[in-house]
């Protein structure tokens, strides 16, 4: 039977397996594959055993060590920025695949994608950088606090066209932007509360890179912004875009995009208590938890109902096998499937879902699977799903393809395809060869539709 | 798979779309395949237009690659860079191509070549960057915020799409980053360096998913199953162009085909043919010659050497392109146009090379340009900060390419006011 989707009661309620809906190594790698970008064996078998409340405790707190592997990789980043190439880019993948905290790197990806920021425009690495450390640091709290540090940043100034001269830094269109796409969603400001926050906005300037506040260009006098009346400055503009109602609304809408479903269309009913969560000084990491833990998110809306991004797509093939393997290259790779970190398209951010999947991009996503699975080549042969198929006691008899099979797509396989992979096709004459290669048998399981999915 | 070199296309409908594959997708058979099917039952491909677009990085010098030989100012203003009359390559009695640019002559010969002359904007830049993206948005900077620009030829693949349908309409081949006039909003515009690093390679596997292609996932979702649907659309498309894609990236390296030159530009350029021989719906194809960046076609100093390699380079590589395209009857679907951010200035500097100028002429080469010049050269003696003027705006020939070629509304595109050229297409 089909639970009511509308019904916010029953949506947002923590899951409790029951006969109809087990707790199943499927549950588990679905949650690993949306806030981990995928899970290990020892990981699924670890989730199988405490159960699916206690496996997401595990994902959002904090582990010791984090901050320390955080400081860690914000060096290797800030020496990259200060030369060009896919240097900053490789050192997010390795922190991604890395990760003791892949979850917040599953956030920071979000509000990049939210924020819409790129090095196409902002021409600096270091800028760049220093954006997406804010979304890392201040991603898991209040949209607030993150919305202010976001615009103390030269980085999100320099894509709205600010302009050094001039009272108004920003153009209406660019203060529109940042008012709707970034809080409150498309079509809840009037030109009015446009062009009165302008003013809010008026005497920051960027100048040679950096953000300046430049007093004499700040425009003091009293607002109106949203139906509320005083002398706002940006501080206060942010904390009224925050505190307002559409906010958590058009927040926790992208939120349900991101983790549940690239196609469900959410009732306003059914994101209010979301939305609850993500307005003023909620914190965005406790939204995202009470999203994991629903049982909207367990539900047949959520499985398999998103397309991995090039990224995810990648790291979902990485982060199973426990190896890791050079991001220099996967980075161009990334880039020539139509996603460069870093270099959003635009301040919408990527257009997701079916937009990555065409017959061409398919194929250079099979071929990916492929040299990163390869025994030589490009990635060098550093995964190795044979040495996984060993390590965790399973028969390697036939190449490990059941174990394989359970690890990268847990039996969403009808049988009959699982027989077929990688299986060369009969000559007349000749039966069909199957191959024992445990390398092509998850390079095949890569490019199979149902991997597309997350 | 069977043999590599020459499967054709009739054999390949023969073995792959005939009884099974086509008829198991019923009503969902994409455009270009059902249209390719039907081509080969009729015995002759019904294409739409192709554009091939041709960036030359870094302001690529124009009165020395359209030289007005007989002009007594360009002598004057170049005292070791000019190209007299006897070195030139004539066109008329007072215009020649570069000396290293015979295979141009010979298409222009042929008919196949128009010279669109005297092309830039109204006070154009002479910044590398802010020039080659106003070439690249098509729109003028402060029109549009940085970060919610796209390029051109970006939103001609957005709106030539439909997201929701997998469709593939734009490709960048090439070894540097795409350039920015391929940026989309929607859709993804895949980057390929060649094919042979694009195809997987491993064997071909048989495909026995498609006999389970209307199974839901086992995990009886009761969801929508819209996306998988999709993916697995575009995965039997592929599975369905990878055996062309194959057939002719081996053919690459054949000898029967058209000789292309040991040029990186002639190298995309054959990528290009190949995919174009492909059949896979793609509209727009964007290459680059110079590098991308600073270098290339930016000669400040010792202009003439480099020059003359990079205008050998273009001229030979597309004509080997032309070669083999026209080899297939292809031509008359293809349009390739060219562009570079700027000219170059009248005088040559100190260092035996020239700097950043304004107006410039852009080629049009294929099987259904009228040929010929179009337009004056720009005037000599009339001259702005040491550049030529420019007499017709750069948005007028992406407006005639976008309407008379592809057929696309341009004012959706560009902005409205942009009348298309006559006279330059048949």
């Amino acid at each position: 039977m089909r639970p009511d989707l509308n019904d916010p009661a029953w949506a947002w309620a923590p899951f409790q397996p029951d006969a109809a809906r087990p707790w199943d190594l499927r549950l588990a790698a679905h949650l690993y594959r949306r806030a981990a970008f995928g899970g290990t064996w020892p990981e699924l078998q670890r989730a199988l055993s405490d159960g699916p409340q206690a496996t997401i405790d595990k994902l959002v707190n904090p582990k010791p060590g984090a901050a320390d592997f955080d400081r860690l990789y914000d060096d290797y980043e800030n020496a990259a920025a200060a030369s060009s190439g896919y240097g900053s880019q490789a050192w997010w993948l390795r922190r991604m695949i890395e990760s003791p905290q892949p979850l917040q790197e599953q956030l920071t990806l979000f509000w990049h994608n939210h924020f819409g920021i790129s090095n196409v425009h902002v021409k600096h690495n270091a800028s760049l950088f220093r954006h997406a450390h804010v979304l890392r640091q201040r991603g898991m709290g209040s949209f607030e606090a993150l919305l202010d540090a976001v615009l103390a940043q030269p980085a999100v100034w320099i894509c709205l066209g600010a302009r050094d001269n001039g009272r108004r830094s920003l153009s209406e269109s660019a203060v529109r932007i940042l008012m709707e796409q970034y809080a409150l969603g498309p079509g809840q400001c009037s030109d009015s509360d446009v062009r009165e926050g302008a003013r809010a906005l008026s005497g920051w300037i960027v100048t040679q890179g950096e953000l300046r506040f430049v007093p004499g260009e700040y425009d003091a006098a009293p607002k109106k912004i949203l139906g509320q009346e005083g002398d706002f400055d940006r501080k206060a503009l942010v904390r009224i875009l925050a505190n307002h109602p559409a906010t958590g609304h058009w927040l926790a809408q992208k939120l349900v995009r991101w983790f549940i479903s690239d196609t469900a269309k959410a009732s306003e009913s059914l994101l209010a208590p979301l939305a609850k969560q993500l307005t003023g000084d909620g914190s965005t990491a406790k939204g995202v938890e009470i999203l994991l833990r629903s049982n909207l998110f367990f539900s047949a809306e959520a499985y398999r109902q998103k397309v991995r991004s090039p990224v995810e797509l990648a790291l979902g093939i990485i982060r199973p096998l426990e190896g890791r393997t050079g991001t220099v290259r996967l980075a161009a790779d990334l880039a020539g499937l139509g996603q460069e970190l870093y270099e959003p398209p635009t301040l919408q951010g990527w257009a997701g879902g079916l937009a990555w999947i065409n017959p061409l991009t398919t194929l250079g996503r099979m071929r990916l699977a492929e040299a990163l699975l390869a025994e030589s080549g490009t990635y060098e042969g550093k995964l190795d799903p044979g040495a996984v198929v060993s390590r965790h006691g399973q028969t390697t008899k036939d190449g490990g393809r059941q174990f394989l099979a359970e690890l990268y797509l847990q039996g969403d396989l009808a049988a009959e395809t699982l027989a077929a992979v990688a299986v060369a096709p009969s000559t007349t004459g000749s039966t069909a060869a199957r191959s024992a290669d445990p390398r092509q048998i998850a390079a095949h399981l890569a490019s199979l539709p149902e991997f597309q999915l997350a | 798979m069977k043999g590599s070199m020459h499967i054709s296309r009739r054999d390949f409908f023969k073995e792959t779309a005939g009884a099974t594959s086509l008829l198991a997708f019923g009503s969902s058979i994409p455009a270009f395949l059902a249209r390719s099917a039907s081509a080969v039952e009729a015995g002759q491909a019904s294409r739409e237009s192709v554009l091939v677009v041709i960036q030359l990085s870094g302001g690529n010098d124009g009165l020395n690659t359209v030289v007005p030989y007989q002009d007594d100012a360009y002598h004057r203003s170049r005292p070791t860079l000019r190209i007299g009359p006897e070195q030139a390559l004539k066109l008329d009695s007072s215009l020649g191509l570069h000396p290293a640019m015979p295979a141009f002559r010979k298409l222009y010969q042929e008919g196949r070549l128009s010279i669109i002359q005297g092309v830039g904007y109204p006070r154009s830049s002479r910044d590398h960057d802010a020039a080659m993206e106003d070439w690249h948005t098509g729109v003028l900077r402060e029109q549009v915020l940085p970060g919610a620009r796209t390029g051109w030829l970006g939103r001609a693949v957005d709106t030539a799409c439909d997201p929701g349908k997998t469709d593939l309409r734009g490709v960048f081949v090439g070894e540097i980053k795409a350039p920015f006039s391929m940026h989309t909003e929607r859709v993804v515009v895949p980057s390929i360096k060649s094919l042979e690093e694009w195809l997987p390679t491993g064997a071909s596997w048989s495909d026995s998913t498609r006999a389970h292609d209307s199974d839901p996932l086992p995990s009886a979702s009761t969801g929508s199953s819209f996306l998988l649907a999709g993916v697995r659309r575009a995965t039997a498309n592929a599975r369905l162009i990878q055996p062309r894609l194959i057939a002719a990236s081996h053919a690459l390296h054949s000898q029967n085909l058209a000789a292309y030159p040991p040029f990186p530009l002639a190298e995309n350029l054959a990528t290009v043919a190949q995919l174009i021989r492909a059949d896979l719906g793609i509209r727009i194809y964007f290459v680059e010659l110079g590098g991308g960046g600073i270098g290339g076609f930016d000669t400040h100093a010792n202009q003439a050497a480099n020059h003359g390699a990079l205008l050998r380079e273009l001229a030979e590589s597309t004509s080997a392109f032309v070669d083999d395209l026209n080899h297939d009857r292809l031509l008359d679907s293809v349009l390739v146009m060219t562009f570079s951010e700027f000219g170059r200035t009248l005088s040559e500097s100190g260092r035996r090379g020239t700097n950043h100028g304004a107006a410039a002429p852009m080629f049009m080469i294929g099987g259904r340009v009228k040929g010929g010049l179009w337009g004056a050269h720009p005037s000599l003696t009339d001259i702005e900060e040491d550049a030529p003027k420019f007499h017709t705006d750069f948005r007028r020939v992406y407006a005639t390419v976008l309407e008379r070629w592809l057929k696309l509304k341009s004012e959706k595109i560009l902005a409205p006011g942009f009348a298309p050229l006559d006279g330059v297409l048949a």
